[in-house]
């Protein structure tokens, strides 16, 4: 990273001030939908008595569920005035209990602190000035950098990375202040607020709670409600549009864009409102990592397909703080640890942006995104119309997170290892080829001829501007990348991924390796394999 | 709705559309290519070209320029031939914006892209609200007032409302879905089908034969739709069956007349070049071939047809190859089930 722009300033510093305002608007805009009739209250406390006691019914002894249980029974029989009381309470309690808070102080303290604590851990022996330069070494942030930069100060940005690993709003929110931006409000699990040290500066920095065990829509409504108010007030956001942590390390394809449309709301209510700088601009960062902490944890639970039972994993790597540690010293000996690809700005609608912030048609053709959302002249919300833009917009970040994948060194070698052991056992389904004895080994040759074709292979695909090739990828030699593979591979994960042996690979863990092998799927790599005579 | 409306394209169905709407009290344009036949067709009331014996409602307004006839216009109807489209499409586009409604009724894909018309209009234009009306439209019957009906597929559901109001009325009737995909490819393919009803019919085959190829043929469009996205039961609607009957029974179907002249010994050239209009199925044929081979989808009638069209087979070998190599290569000998798609 170059050295540190100046700063621009950011709405968020006045989220305190504003706090108990942004609380009042949220539930006087959702009191005001669902007061419209006495039958959607009535649907709204059904809704949430219903879902309230269907997830509390699993824990018997909770004083809340026959409270809901008696809700639920004498609806019916209350009169207009308490079913609008109860409706209040129910969404001040749940905009309370997901609206943020944003301490400057804290703030100062954790953008000295973090570059150097972090840099402390990677390497306390060069305890000296160029500290925080060390940790800018491991973290690149690339692509469309300036162009954020510049949106950021004329409207309001979202950011929708991929999401790896828990660490990824740590490392995106200091490459925010590297690249001299004020930091972003984000919705975080309200689980990640269990643990002290984490919880103290996400409480503090503008973080806002998401409680993913809620399932009913009032509270649904609230959170978008709250995204919505903050990005119509200029609050940047920060989103992982994944729903999760990618369990297969596979590209994000599939989105969840509730919170994503909330983009959308906020631009028709300040065109509505007649706001000076009424847009928002939706930008999309890939995070691509050479080894990710929780990776043996993500792919079990791909594996045992309970993805969704364990929607909330509590005991992964980022909860011991041992493995952090670990992977935090192991990260000081690899020259690039990361890389965060800022891809090209897209609109609420999906279309691009230029670097000035004009939306820009398919042809090139500036657009007046106004023409989207007005009904005779004048800008409309239209639920139906704005759920397919948003759907656009999503296929839109889909397609930016392929094209700005940068390709590493661990995943490219762990794609040809795991291909070619599946070349080795043709008729073995993948849990049989998972459960292999560890004493499958491919001659080195092989693995460098396969290497060499997928490499050819990628740079016709980045040639045609599908894909990002990283530095190694691009600069060193075939030879030298496994190399460095495996030492990666044999660095912090509870056992080493594969080992050199003589002049062969041996595959230790066929599973992690399968982790890593998965972030290059669905770019048709496997033909460059395929009709090749690589196989052992 | 009141706002302009303007259909892009004088053939023998955009001049139809036009008339349908000009029918339900709306002023419309309609543009046509030849600033002569647009001026004659305003004077006369008549397209001297394509419907000649046909007198068209007073509210049409021709031109020859697309600037004009997009100006006022907040709903456009694009009826021209597919190879069109985009040209049509790419300076139209310089005229709109985001807040006009676009439907076409072009039933063809894109040879080399396999791009659907509507994906040609988006890439095209800055509009959105995009749709496709499509279904059992043999222009001339719809003129002479036979009770008829088409589908509107669009994710917007205004431009199926914006659709629907135009052009609705006692003897036309008009659906709505979602399934673009579905009901763009359904129009497209029966074109193929309809050439191979065409040859079997020139050949003297009778009716079992016809049933089988609409039936097969039927699966064949479904198993290439699903392979796209599109939902298998939109086939099972006007825009697939239904098409495909009108167009596979009618003499009066361009597509139809090419594989039954074809049969009757007539070159190929000599057959587009007497038609006076396009059949799309020829280059549809010949798309859609190619793009099977390639992604591994069984079409073997497309195939046959293919064979007829462009590998110079006699149309008897290719029918009856039908039946020889009738059989999914990637199966081994158990005969196919009927009603399987996939």
């Amino acid at each position: 990273m170059t050295p540190t722009p100046t700063p621009i300033p950011g709405r968020i510093f006045q989220l305190n001030q504003e706090r108990a305002d942004i609380v009042r608007e949220v539930v006087a805009r959702e009191y005001a939908r669902k007061a419209a009739s006495e039958g959607s209250l009535e649907l709204a406390i059904n809704d949430t008595a219903y879902n309230e006691i269907a997830r509390l019914e699993s824990s018997r002894k909770n004083p809340a569920l026959e409270k809901w249980r008696e809700l639920y029974r004498t609806l019916g029989k209350k009169p207009l005035a308490e079913k609008q009381a109860i409706v209040k309470r129910l969404l001040e309690e749940a905009a309370l209990d997901i609206v943020g808070n944003f301490d400057p102080r804290v703030y100062d303290f954790a953008t000295r602190i973090v570059p150097y604590g972090l840099s402390y851990i990677l390497r306390p022996q060069h305890r000296g000035p160029n500290l925080t330069s060390r940790l800018a070494e491991r973290v690149q942030a690339t692509g469309h950098t300036e162009t954020l930069r510049r949106l950021a100060e004329k409207g309001t940005v979202i950011l929708v990375p991929t999401h790896s690993s828990n660490l990824d709003s740590v490392v995106i929110g200091y490459a925010l202040f590297e690249l001299g931006l004020p930091p972003f409000t984000y919705g975080a699990g309200k689980n990640l607020f269990t643990n002290f040290l984490l919880s103290f500066f996400m409480h503090n920095l503008g973080a806002y709670k998401v409680d993913r065990r809620l399932t009913y829509t009032l509270y649904k409504d609230v959170l978008k409600a709250y995204s919505t108010v903050l990005l119509e007030r200029g609050y940047h956001s920060l989103f992982f549009p994944g729903g999760g942590r990618s369990r297969s390390n596979a590209v994000e394809s599939k989105l969840k864009l509730g919170l994503v449309g909330t983009g959308l709301a906020a631009y028709i209510n300040n065109l509505k409102a007649g706001k000076p700088n009424p847009e928002v601009y939706i930008v999309p960062a890939t995070l691509n990592y050479n080894l990710v902490l929780e990776a043996e944890t993500l792919i079990d639970d791909q594996l045992a397909k309970v993805g969704k039972s364990r929607y909330i994993i509590e005991d992964d790597e980022s909860a011991q703080a041992r493995r952090i540690w670990d992977f935090v010293r192991q990260m000081d000996k690899l020259d690039t640890s990361m890389v965060i690809q800022f891809g090209e700005p897209l609109d609420p609608f999906g279309n691009q942006v230029d670097e000035h912030g004009v939306s820009r048609d398919m042809r090139g053709r500036p657009l007046d995104l106004r023409k989207y959302v007005e009904v005779d002249g004048v800008p409309e919300h239209r639920a139906q119309r704005d759920a397919e833009y948003t759907r656009e917009l999503g296929a839109a970040i889909v397609r930016s997170y392929r094209q700005n994948t940068v390709v590493l060194t661990t995943p490219l070698v762990a794609f040809a290892l795991f291909e070619l052991a599946k070349w080795h056992h043709p008729d073995l389904d993948l849990f049989q080829l998972l459960r292999l004895p560890d004493d499958t080994a491919l001659p080195l040759r092989t693995v460098y001829e396969a290497v060499d074709r997928l490499r050819a292979k990628l740079q016709e695909i980045a040639d045609r501007g599908d894909i990002l090739l990283g530095q190694d990828v691009l600069r060193m030699s075939t030879e030298a990348l496994v190399d460095k593979a495996l030492k990666i591979f044999g660095m912090y994960h509870k056992r080493p991924l594969a080992v050199r042996v003589d002049d062969a690979v041996r595959l230790v863990d066929l599973k992690v390796l399968l982790y890593y092998h998965n972030r290059l799927t669905g770019y048709g790599l496997e033909s460059a394999l395929a009709s090749t005579e690589v196989q052992v | 709705m009141t706002h302009g409306v303007s259909v892009i394209g004088g053939g023998s169905w955009g001049t139809i559309v036009a008339h349908l709407i000009a029918e339900n009290g709306h002023p419309v344009k309609l543009y046509m290519r030849d600033a002569d036949q647009a001026s004659e067709l305003t004077a006369t009331r008549r397209n001297r070209r394509y419907l000649p014996e046909f007198e068209l409602n007073g509210r049409i307004l021709a031109t020859a320029s697309l600037e004009e006839a997009a100006r006022d216009a907040r709903t456009l109807i694009l009826m021209v031939p597919s190879h069109s489209l985009r040209p049509v499409a790419r300076e139209l586009g310089d005229h709109l914006d985001g807040s006009h409604v676009l439907i076409h009724g072009v039933k063809g894909i894109e040879p080399g892209t396999f791009k659907r018309m509507s994906q040609v209009l988006r890439e095209e234009t800055p509009c959105r609200k995009i749709g496709v009306l499509s279904g059992p439209n043999l222009a001339k019957e719809v003129a002479a007032g036979h009770p008829s009906s088409s589908v509107i597929a669009s994710a917007f559901q205004e431009v199926i409302d914006a659709g629907t109001q135009l052009l609705k009325c006692k003897t036309f009737r008009v659906y709505g879905n979602d399934d673009v995909v579905g009901t763009e490819l359904g129009g497209s393919l029966k074109n193929i089908m309809a050439i191979a009803a065409g040859l079997a019919h020139g050949l003297g085959f009778g009716d079992n034969t016809k049933a089988l190829l609409l039936t097969r043929g039927l699966a064949e469009m479904t198993r290439l739709g699903t392979h796209h996205g599109a939902q298998p039961q939109t086939f099972a609607g006007l825009s697939g069956i239904g098409d495909l009957m009108a167009t596979c029974f009618s003499p009066l179907s361009r597509n139809f007349q090419v594989g039954y002249r074809l049969a009757k010994g007539e070159a190929l050239e000599a057959i587009t070049s007497d038609l006076n209009q396009v059949a799309e199925g020829v280059r549809t044929t010949g798309t859609v071939a190619e793009h099977a081979r390639h992604e591994r989808i069984y079409m073997p009638i497309t195939t046959g047809v293919y064979r007829v069209l462009f590998e110079g087979a006699t149309p008897k070998e290719a029918l009856k190859g039908l039946l020889d190599v009738g059989r999914n290569p990637n199966e081994q000998d158990a005969p196919r089930r009927d009603i399987s798609i996939l």
